[in-house]
Parts: C-alpha cells; structure tokens; sequence
C-alpha cells in the first residue's frame, strides 16, 4: 500500500505542472445589476477592495461578508484609482483626474472634485486616460491615449486643436470623407494636447509638468518597488509588439504620433518624420511581450506584497493581460544603470482566462483580477486567486552575463535536465505600419549549463548577448530534484545593453 | 467567437466569405481594412506569415462548419442597473451637441440636462426622461449617448459673462443633486439645478464668491419656450439685472411653456 502512494506521489509529481496544484481561482459574485466590466482597482487599508466599473460606478467589495456596497457613480469611463491615506479615492476618468472624498461618512462619497483636467480631449473613442501612478514624494503621472482613426474627431472638442499633418480640422471632423481622409490622419494621431504623453502633477494637481512622450495605448501605469515608473502599451503603428517602457523625464518612447506637443517643436507633421531619425530619438523598451505568445494588450503593473505569492516574488512587479489567459511577472535586471527585464508568463494554463485588466491584492494576500472587454476580446466580473502557501519550481531570478544568463530558481533543479534548456532570439523592424514580425530569428546554442552547488543557480554560457534582441528561454525541460516542472516555463529577456 | 461578431467578423461568417478561397483569406487577414462604420477594425494580422494564415483558414473552415451566424441581441442589459433607475442622477458620458467633458443629470423623472464641464456652463435641458448609454457603453465610447424625450431649451453662451478663463472644479453631492463648482474669470461660482413641482420646469441657484462689484444684466436667450422669474433682480424681457449684492446668491426658475 505504502508503495502504491509512493509511486502515485511520483507519477503525479511527473504530471504537467498545474497552477491549480497550487493557486485557487475563484469567481466572486458581480455586484447585481451592474456591468460587470473593471476599469480600475484598489485596496482599501481595512482589506476591502475598491473597484470602478465600465458604466461609472465605483464599488466598494467587502471580503469578510461577500458584499458590495456603492461608493459612486456616473463617471466617465474610469481606468484607473488610487486609494489615499486618508480613504478618499482619486480616480481616473476620460474627462478628468477626480479625487472622491466621503466627508459625512456615510459610506459613500459626496465631494467629486477635480483634481486636473488641463489636456484636451477630441471626443475620439480611444482618447483613454490612465493612472494615477504616485511617487515617494506624493507627485501623480497620469497618461494619455492617442485617438484611433477608426473614427474622426467631434465638432466640439476640449483644448487646443493643432492643425499639423495632411488633414484640417474640418476633415478631421465627423460628417468629413473619413473613409478617405482617415488615411492620411494617421493610424493613430493626437491633434488636442498630450495625447500620447505622461504628465507630472503636483500632488494637489494645481501645477503640470509634459513629462514623457510617445506613447500609444498605454494602459498599464505604476511604479515598481524599486522606484521605475513601468508603462506598459500595445501593439500598433510604431510598436512592433506591446513594449514595457521604465519612463524617465524627458523621454521620447516611440510612437511619433505625440512629437508636435514637444515644446519647441518645428511645426513638422510626425508623419513625415524618418524612421532613422525616431529610432535615433527614441528611448529602448526594457521588455517586449511577443504578440500571440505572451501579451497582445498587456495592462496594469502590481507589485507583489510580502506573504501573497512564494517569498521569492515579494516585492517583484506582476503585469495584466487582455489577450492572452495569463498575467506575467516582472524578472528585473539592470546593466551599466540599464533597466531591462525577463518577463515570464504567470498562470498560463489555468482558469484565469482573458481580460485581465486590473489588479489588487487583498489583505489576506488574496489577488483580485477585474476584467473587461471594452468590445475587444475580454471578459468581466473579478477572479479572486489564492495561494496554498507551499512553494513549487519556478524562475525567481535572471541577471544578463557577459557570455551568457545566470538563472536562478526557487528549488534545486535536477542536474539530468539542464540541457533540455533551449535558446531563440530575435528582434524586430520599428516602422510606422501595424506591428512587426519577427526578424532574424534564430536558435542560440548554448555552449554550456552549469549549475551551481546548491542546484539553484544556473549559468549559461551563450558566447555573447545581443543587443537589440528578445532572447526567448524554453524552460519546459527542466525540472526539479523533486520530479517537478518550471511554473511559468518560459521568459523572454529583452537584451538593451549587455554587459562588457 | 464562432457565432457572433467581435473584432472582425465571426468565424461563421468568415466561412461564408472565404470558404475555398485561401489567397483571399491570406490577402484579407494582412490588410482587413474597415468593411462596417461603428464595428472596431481587426489589425492586420501579417505577423502570423502567410503559412501560420493558412493553417488558421484551413482550421476556421473545419470549426465553422454547419454553424449559423447568431443574432445579435438589441437593447441594454443593463437598463435596470440600481444607479442607472436612479433618480436624481449624474452621468458623466459622451452627450450630443456638447464637448466632450459632459454631465448628464436627470434632476427628477422627467427634466434632465446636459451640462458642458468644459466651458463650464449649461449646454441644454430636456424633458422626458434622462439618456439611453447604451450605444456608448455596449462599445469601446465610439458612439455617444442618446437624450429620452424633447429638448425645451438651449444655451449657446454662459448667462453671466465673467470672462475667462473658466475652470471646472466638480460638485458636491446634496440630496443626490450636484452643486457645480468653477472658477470663471476671478469668480468661483457654483450652480445647483433643482426640479420645479409637478414637472413645471427647473430652478437654478448661482453663487459668486466674490459678489460682483457692480450691477450686472444676466441675460437667457429670449427665444425659447420659458418664463423666467428669479428671487432677485429685476427682469427686462429675458434678462435679469442685479444689484451688486444680489449676485452672493440668486435663484432663477425656469417655467416651461
């Protein structure tokens, strides 16, 4: 009998690796009546969840009784909310940065005040705002989605309209040829101020700083443990696949469709602009999402409280997807003062499913996922995920060598499969059309696995880096001492700088 | 989705289209372009390669097979939600013949307003009932809100020309009606609408911190189907004159004909 549960434990131990092994997901009822579509997330300091919905309503969800109760409703399409200190909610609307304030406390708000809405506003459905992001010393980033030219812009629109590029104001307006006419507006464009920018805001909001530009469809802002303001966007005209930017002042990140609101600009419509002359201007991605593999519209970064998930990945960021059923950790490394990152997919094959469009992590280390569609593939309503709190085989650490990676992991591996590890690298083509595919790409041997004493570490020797590349591990072969697999068994390292 | 449309086309449609037609299939997938107004283009998908279009097109045909494009199903699911039946009620969204900062508010079941939170000032008032959002919310905010009912009056500029620049510093909640908060030239001016009994119209308090030094006309347009009394001032046709002191506070009901 004894034998028998031996070799089951065996058999099961050499069975796929399964998140549910480990992780519970658990769908928690939708407030009734309400669409069920998140547009923002935050956790309150009593551990109640606060959740803003597609329609305008902003929720609060109570763990401790499985309630929901009503905070505020009727804004404007909220894609992002900061809960403050002291309890009041800034939140992120189309029109506006709003801070909710419950002043006779009675659980819901009565103050909506603007905090800041100095940038304009074309009436274009995919003019989205995102944030707020908060720094150390309480300064607010938001940013800025460009306009799609799916559609026109309105008659009326907030802020300065820039006549610039191959379309006036009155062919950029509804009731123009914009079936001819939107092809020379741009894929995506920003005629009304800071599309496609992060600004600065002083904490109270009454002072502005145009902090980074050439951005696309940004939805994913937050600072990492270590102080990076991460950014993710999408795939599109200037973004070969969804990029993960670590924005710094004064930073141009590619898309060129931002560029005339630059103070000083030359007038010059961006369109018109080489691809030498952007890329030369333009500030690297510290990580790529390969599209259909990864992410394709990869969303909020969430730093991983102490206690949540395995110690090893306290403190590290973890990233949202729409596209792809799983969310992704941040491995993060920096060469020569370059941040760059590993990014590794999290709870792929398990019940997540997609849409996974904001995060929160509750006091008893419970992740909250909110989903939406917004009419693109997605889902809706919260998955709840919980932890078993035993620890499993995954990749905790990789740091760029001069010839090579160190891969540092969360149990001993078992020395038999390290040369199961597998190596592919590629880059891609920067260009104004939709995405790019996947140039040069290639198998890179690996001249030798090493594993260091305590089974953990594991160093490749590759010959070189190359700059300019994503570096793809195939993790799937290798296992621990114990019989088990790679949780998350592959990560692409997009090589900005390699060591000297 | 097999059955029903979502980016692009369903798979049951693209079968209709592209059944035994390969190089079509291929040649669509990189360049789709927009076929229908108010449906989200599909991106091109030439990152696949023309091997991977393939596989899918030969794939699509399999699963699509026998399966009927399902009717889309009309109306708002969500019609009922608690906040949407409410009353009053603030709605920010996408309004016709506004900017796009709007407020929507239903002040009771039957006199709503649209209010612009970029020129800071009333745009239009209706009767009938508040907004339909669905053909906002159903999408990704590509199509504005649509008025329930008639609209009885319209503003083109502010009654009360304080100069600019204005700036809008949101409301406070008061028994579920919103009291406006901008600054307008050197003035912080808050406006609170209030339903009239029996639907007979909507009164609108102003407040002006500082009171104006001097006496200032208000004028409302006079070609509209309303009769205007106040609690100061007094009234020329349709413009309100009042003292300096009046303009700390004054009301103004708006009676519709």
């Amino acid at each position: 009998m004894k034998a028998l549960i031996l070799l089951t434990a065996t058999c099961m131990n050499l069975t796929a690796a399964t998140w549910t092994d480990h992780f519970s997901f658990e769908k928690i009822p939708n407030p009734p009546g309400i669409d069920p579509q998140v547009g923002a997330m935050g956790s309150l300091k009593d551990g109640r969840i606060a959740v803003a919905f597609h329609r305008g309503e902003v929720m609060i969800y109570d763990p401790s009784s499985s309630s929901w109760s009503l905070f505020a409703t009727g804004l404007h399409e909220p894609l992002g909310l900061l809960v403050e200190d002291d309890g009041s909610i800034l939140v992120m609307q189309r029109p506006e940065l709003t801070r909710l304030k419950d002043t006779d406390g009675d659980g819901a708000a009565d103050e909506y005040q603007t905090v800041f809405d100095d940038f304009g506003m074309s009436g274009n459905y995919h003019e989205f705002a995102y944030g707020p992001a908060k720094d150390k010393d309480g300064y607010l980033y938001i940013v800025l989605g460009v306009a799609s030219n799916g559609a026109p812009i309105r008659k009326e629109v907030r802020g300065n309209f820039l006549e610039i590029g191959q379309v006036d104001r009155a062919g950029m307006t509804e009731g123009s040829d914009w079936g001819k006419n939107s092809k020379l507006a741009g894929r995506m464009y920003s005629r009304v101020p800071y599309r496609g920018w992060v600004l600065k805001l002083s904490p109270d909001g009454s002072k502005m700083e145009p902090y980074a530009s050439g951005f696309r469809s940004p939805n994913g802002i937050g600072f990492d443990a270590s102080g990076h303001l991460l950014i993710t966007d999408n795939q599109g005209d200037w973004r070969p696949t969804s990029p993960l930017y670590d924005v710094k002042k004064d930073g141009f990140y590619g898309h060129a469709a931002s560029l005339p609101w630059t103070k000083g600009w030359d007038g010059r419509d961006p369109l018109k602009i080489g691809v030498t002359e952007l890329d030369a201007l333009q500030q690297p991605a510290a990580g790529y999402f390969p599209q259909g593999e990864l992410a394709n519209s990869p969303t909020m970064p969430q730093i991983i409280p102490a206690g949540a998930f395995p110690d090893e990945m306290a403190g590290k960021t973890l990233i949202g997807e729409m596209n792809q059923p799983n969310l992704i950790r941040v491995l993060d490394d920096e060469v020569d003062g370059t941040f760059q990152t590993g990014l590794v997919p999290m709870f792929d094959k398990s019940p997540l499913g997609i849409g996974n469009n904001r995060m929160a992590f509750g006091k008893d280390g419970s992740l909250y996922v909110g989903k939406t569609a917004l009419s693109w593939p997605g889902s809706n309503g919260i998955t709840r995920i919980k932890w078993d709190g035993k620890p499993f085989l995954s990749l905790d650490r990789i740091k760029a060598l001069k010839t090579g990676f160190a891969l540092r992991f969360t149990e001993p591996l078992d020395a038999s499969t390290i040369a199961k590890l597998s190596v592919k690298r590629h880059t891609y083509d920067y260009h104004q059309a939709y995405g790019s595919e996947k140039k040069d790409e290639n198998n890179v041997k690996v001249n030798s696995a090493n594993l260091s004493s305590d089974g953990k570490t594991l160093t490749l020797d590759l010959g070189e880096l190359k700059e300019g590349y994503l570096h793809k591990l195939d993790m799937s072969g290798l296992r621990s001492k114990s019989g088990g697999e790679v949780f998350g068994d592959k990560a692409w390292y997009q090589v900005v700088k390699a060591p000297k | 989705m097999l059955d029903q449309m979502l980016v692009g086309p369903s798979l049951a449609e693209i079968r209709t289209l592209y059944d035994g037609k390969p190089d079509e299939f291929v040649k669509w997938s990189v360049a789709p372009r927009r076929k229908r107004p108010n449906v989200i283009e599909m991106p091109s998908m030439v990152h696949v390669g023309e091997e991977g279009l393939r596989a899918i097109h030969e794939h699509v045909m399999k699963v699509s097979k026998g399966v009927k494009v399902r009717e889309q199903k009309e109306g708002d699911p969500f019609a009922g939600s608690p906040p949407h039946v409410a009353r009053p009620q603030v709605q920010r969204i996408f309004m016709p013949d506004a900017g796009p900062a709007a407020i929507a508010i239903a002040l009771d079941g039957n006199v709503s307003l649209c209010w612009d939170a970029g020129e800071c000032r009333l745009r239009y008032v209706w009767t009938g009932g508040f907004i339909d959002g669905h053909p906002y919310w159903k999408g990704n905010g590509s199509s504005q809100a649509k008025i329930i009912g008639k609209v009885r009056y319209k503003e083109s500029s502010a009654p009360i020309p304080l100069g600019e620049p204005s700036k809008f510093l949101g409301y406070r909640m008061e028994k579920g009606l919103p009291v406006l908060r901008y600054r307008m030239g050197p003035q912080y001016v808050t406006e609170t609408f209030s339903p009239l009994p029996d639907g007979a119209g909507f009164s609108r308090k102003f407040t002006l911190d500082p009171p104006l030094k001097d006496a200032q006309p208000v004028t409302f347009p006079s070609d509209q189907n309303i009769t205007y009394t106040s609690d100061k001032g007094k009234w020329s046709g349709s413009t309100l004159t009042l003292q300096a002191a009046d303009t700390a506070e004054f009301t103004v009901r708006f009676s519709l004909k």
